[in-house]
C-alpha cells in the first residue's frame, strides 16, 4: 500500500470502531489523531494541522452537524462523515454545512480509504496550479476556452449545462447536494426548484456519458445530491 | 320574565280583602275625630290609605281602595251622615278628584313598583348568566357543561334542556337523559342551517332549538323545553339565545381542548416509535460496523493470513454484511408498517434512479449482463427516489440471486396510459406456479426451504412502497424461462421545464 503521508483526525466516540479506522490509516501511511467527543475533535483541528477530518455524526456531547459548521468557519479541511442514520436529512445538513463526503455504517476498511485517498488527492490538485482543462472519459473541457469536445468532436452545451458541468467539474470527488448545485447553477432563488437540477442532468449525461443509463462520472447520490468522478 | 311577577302577586283574594279592610279602618279611626276635623283632612287620609295600599299591594286592590274610599268619604262623612245622598252639590267634585287622585297615584305607585321589580329581576337574570359563563369556562368535561347550564334554566327560566352534539358523521346525540321531547328531525335542520337561519326554530310541542354557533361552525343544538306545562315566553328568547352562544363557546372550547390532547397523544407515540426504530437502527449498525471493520483488518494485516484464515475473514465480513442488510429491510418494514415514512415525492426522470440502483448492485450483478430499455418519451415521474431505489435494488438482487451466473436480467420502462410501468425481468429459474401472488406478503418465499439466503422481507417491502405512491405490482414467469416483475407509477402532471429559463444573471 502506497503511504498517504498525511495527517488525519479521527473524531468518534465508539472505541472500536475508533481503533480500526485508525489502524487502518495507519497501515495506510497517515499520521491519525484520535478524538472522543466533538470539543476535542474541534481542539485537535484547531492544533494538529490535518490534512483530513474524519467525522462520526452521532457525537455524545454534540451534533455532528454543529461541529462541521464550527470546523467550516475557520477551516476549509476535507470532511469525511461516518454516519450511523438511514435517514438522508442528516448526511445532506452535514454535506450542506460544508462536509465533503460521507460513508454509511457498516462501512468497509477499503471504501474508507478509497474515500480519503480521493479527498486527498483532490485537496493536492486544489494546491497546484489548476489545469484550466478537464478529461474524463473521452470528454474534453476547456474552461479557458469554454469548449467541450467528445472524442474530438465539438458537443455544444446550452448554458445552463455549461454551468453545471464547471460546478460538478469545480467539486471532483466530493458530493454535492441538490440545494447546493441548485444555488450555484441557477441562483438562491431557486433552491427548491430539484426537478430542474434532475432534467438537466440527464441532458448532461445523454451528451457526456457512454451510456446515460449507467453513468460513470456524473453519479447519482439517490436522496442527498450527485458526485462527479473523474 | 313577567311570569315570575305574575305568580307572586296575580291571583291573590287576600289582597284585596288587605285593601277593602284598609279602608274601613281608616273610615273606623276617622270617625270619632268627625267633630275636630275638617272634610278635607279627612279626604287627605283617604288618600293616603289609597297611596298606602297601592305602595304595598297591586294595582288593582288599589283601584278597589280608591273607589272604596270615595264611597266610605261619602257614607260617613259628608252629610246627611249614613247615606249616599249629598246636599251639597259641590262634594260631587271633591268624590271627582278625590276618585281621579286615587286611581293615579295607585297606578303610578304600582308602576314604581313593578319597574323596581323588574329591575332586581333584571339584575338576578343578568347576575345568573354571569355565573354560567363562569362556571362554564371551568367545564373540562361536557357533562359538566350540560349540568350547569340545566341549573341555570331551571333556576332563571324554568326550562329543561338538551344538547345535541354531533359525532363525526354528523348524526347529533344527546348528552344527557333528560326528558325533553326533542324531535331529532327539527334539531337535525337546525344544526345543517335550514331552520330559518338566526332564529331559533320552534315547534308545536314548545320545545325551541338553538343552533350552537362556534367561530367555524355550528357545533351542535340546544333543545329547550318549560318544565310543567308553561310556555317559553317570548321575552326569554334573547335570554336564550345569550345562553345558547356561552354553551357553544364552551362546547367549541372543549372541542378544542380534545383536539390538542388528541394531537399531543399522536405526536408523543410518533416520538417514541421513530426514536425506538433509530435507536434500534443506530445501536445494531454500530456492532456490525465494528464486524465489518474488524474482519477488514484481519484480512488486511500483515503478513497476510494464510488462504485458509483470509477466506474466513472475508466470510466474516460477507455475511456481517449480510446481516446488516436484513436489519435494514427489517427497520424498514417496520418504517413502513408503522406508516412512519413519509414520502419525499419530487418529480424527477425515472433513468437516474436506474442507474443508481445499477451502481450500487455493480457487485451483484458482476456476472449478469443488464440490459436497460428505456422508453425515450418517458415523462418526469413523482416518487421518492431513495425509496424506489429501494423497490429496484430489491428486484435486481433477486434477479441475479435467482438465476445462474451468465443470465441476461433486464430493467425496462413504458407509458401505458395513466401509469408507467416498469418491469425487472431475469431468466431464471421463474416462480413456483401458483405462488405469483403470496410472494409479496411477508416471510414468504418462491421456495420456502431453498438454499438461497433470504427471509422474504424484500417483495413486502416493494409491494408496500409501490403501493404508498399508488402504484400496483406484480410478478409472472416468462418463455422460456424467467421471472418478471413489473410495477407501476403514476403518471400525474409532470412540471413543466423551461428548457432555459436563465435568470438573467446566469445567461452570461
Amino acid at each position: 500500500m502506497s503511504g498517504l503521508h498525511s495527517r488525519v483526525i479521527v473524531i468518534e466516540d465508539e472505541k472500536q470502531i475508533r481503533s480500526f479506522v485508525c489502524e487502518a490509516l495507519e497501515q495506510a501511511g497517515c499520521q491519525v489523531f484520535e478524538a472522543e467527543t466533538g470539543a476535542q475533535g474541534l481542539v485537535e483541528a484547531g492544533t494538529r494541522k490535518p490534512d483530513i477530518v474524519i467525522l462520526d455524526l452521532g457525537l455524545p456531547d454534540r451534533d455532528g452537524v454543529e461541529v462541521v459548521r464550527d470546523l467550516r468557519s475557520w477551516s476549509s479541511v476535507p470532511v469525511l462523515i461516518l454516519s450511523a442514520r438511514a435517514d438522508e436529512t442528516d448526511k445532506i445538513e452535514a454535506l450542506d454545512a460544508g462536509a465533503d463526503d460521507y460513508l454509511t455504517k457498516p462501512f468497509g476498511i477499503g471504501e474508507l480509504l478509497a474515500r480519503v485517498r480521493a479527498l486527498l488527492r483532490r485537496k493536492s490538485r486544489l494546491a497546484g496550479d489548476g489545469s484550466a482543462i478537464a478529461d474524463f472519459g473521452g470528454v474534453t473541457v476547456d474552461m479557458v476556452r469554454r469548449s467541450v469536445t467528445r472524442h474530438g468532436e465539438p458537443i455544444h452545451l446550452t448554458p445552463i449545462e455549461y454551468r453545471l458541468l464547471c460546478a460538478l467539474l469545480a467539486s471532483e470527488g466530493r458530493v454535492l447536494t441538490h440545494r447546493q448545485l441548485l444555488r450555484d447553477v441557477w441562483g438562491p432563488t431557486h433552491v427548491e426548484s430539484n426537478h430542474y437540477l434532475r432534467v438537466f442532468v440527464g441532458h448532461l449525461r445523454q451528451k457526456l456519458e457512454a451510456d446515460p443509463a449507467q453513468p460513470r462520472h456524473i453519479l447519482t447520490e439517490t436522496g442527498v445530491g450527485y458526485r462527479f468522478h473523474l | 320574565m313577567i311570569e315570575g311577577t305574575r305568580r307572586t302577586t296575580l291571583n291573590r283574594p287576600r289582597n284585596y280583602l288587605l285593601a277593602a279592610g284598609a279602608c274601613g279602618a281608616m273610615a273606623l279611626m276617622a270617625l270619632p275625630l268627625r267633630p275636630y276635623l275638617d272634610l278635607v283632612n279627612i279626604v287627605m287620609l283617604f288618600l293616603l290609605t289609597v297611596f298606602l295600599v297601592s305602595w304595598r299591594l297591586e294595582q288593582g286592590p288599589a283601584v278597589l281602595a280608591a273607589f272604596l274610599s270615595v264611597a266610605l268619604f261619602d257614607f260617613f262623612f259628608v252629610p246627611p251622615h249614613l247615606t249616599f245622598a249629598v246636599t251639597d252639590i259641590q262634594y260631587l267634585l271633591t268624590f271627582a278628584v278625590m276618585l281621579v287622585v286615587a286611581l293615579l297615584t295607585g297606578q303610578m305607585t304600582a308602576g314604581l313598583r313593578r319597574q323596581a321589580r323588574m329591575a332586581r329581576f333584571e339584575e338576578k337574570r343578568t347576575r345568573a348568566l354571569y355565573e354560567m359563563a363562569r362556571a362554564l369556562s371551568g367545564a373540562l368535561r361536557l357533562s359538566e357543561v350540560v349540568a350547569i347550564l340545566r341549573d341555570f334554566l331551571r333556576d332563571i327560566v324554568q326550562a329543561d334542556a338538551v344538547l345535541l352534539i354531533p359525532d363525526a358523521h354528523g348524526e347529533l346525540h344527546p348528552q344527557d337523559g333528560t326528558r325533553v321531547p326533542y324531535e331529532l328531525r327539527l334539531a337535525a335542520a337546525v344544526y345543517d342551517g335550514d331552520a330559518d337561519d338566526r332564529r331559533a326554530s320552534k315547534a308545536m310541542d314548545g320545545v325551541c332549538y338553538y343552533p350552537l354557533r362556534g367561530s367555524t361552525r355550528i357545533r351542535g343544538v340546544l333543545a329547550v323545553a318549560p318544565l310543567d306545562d308553561e310556555v317559553l315566553l317570548q321575552e326569554d328568547q334573547p335570554l336564550l339565545e345569550a345562553v345558547a352562544s356561552l354553551i357553544a363557546i364552551a362546547v367549541e372550547r372543549l372541542h378544542y381542548v380534545d383536539v390538542a390532547q388528541q394531537a399531543e397523544v399522536q405526536m408523543a407515540s410518533e416520538r417514541l416509535r421513530s426514536s425506538v426504530l433509530s435507536a434500534l437502527s443506530h445501536d445494531l449498525r454500530t456492532p456490525l460496523t465494528i464486524l465489518v471493520g474488524l474482519a477488514d483488518t484481519l484480512s488486511l494485516s500483515r503478513p497476510p493470513l494464510a488462504g485458509k484464515q483470509q477466506v474466513m475473514a472475508e466470510a466474516v465480513r460477507d455475511q456481517s454484511m449480510r446481516i446488516s442488510g436484513l436489519v435494514e429491510n427489517l427497520l424498514d418494514m417496520a418504517r413502513l408498517h408503522a406508516g412512519q415514512v413519509r414520502l419525499r415525492r419530487e418529480w424527477q426522470p425515472l433513468e437516474e434512479v436506474v442507474g443508481a440502483s445499477l451502481k450500487l448492485l455493480e457487485h451483484a450483478l458482476e456476472t449478469h449482463p443488464v440490459r436497460v430499455e428505456l422508453a425515450p418519451d418517458l415523462p418526469l415521474l413523482e416518487f421518492d427516489a431513495v425509496l424506489i431505489e429501494r423497490v429496484l435494488c430489491n428486484l435486481l438482487e433477486n434477479a441475479a440471486k435467482y438465476s445462474s451466473a451468465g443470465a441476461s436480467v433486464e430493467i425496462s420502462a413504458r407509458q401505458n396510459g395513466a401509469m408507467v410501468e416498469i418491469s425487472v425481468c431475469d431468466s431464471g429459474s421463474g416462480i413456483p406456479s401458483g405462488r405469483q401472488d403470496r410472494i409479496f406478503d411477508m416471510f414468504v418465499r418462491g421456495v420456502p426451504e431453498s438454499p438461497t439466503p433470504g427471509v422474504g422481507l424484500g417483495l413486502a417491502i416493494c409491494r408496500a412502497i409501490v403501493e404508498a405512491h399508488g402504484g400496483t405490482i406484480s410478478a409472472a414467469n416468462r418463455e422460456p424461462a424467467g421471472a418478471c416483475f413489473m410495477f407501476t407509477l403514476p403518471v400525474g402532471n409532470p412540471p413543466e421545464i423551461n428548457e432555459e429559463s436563465l435568470p438573467p444573471e446566469a445567461a452570461t
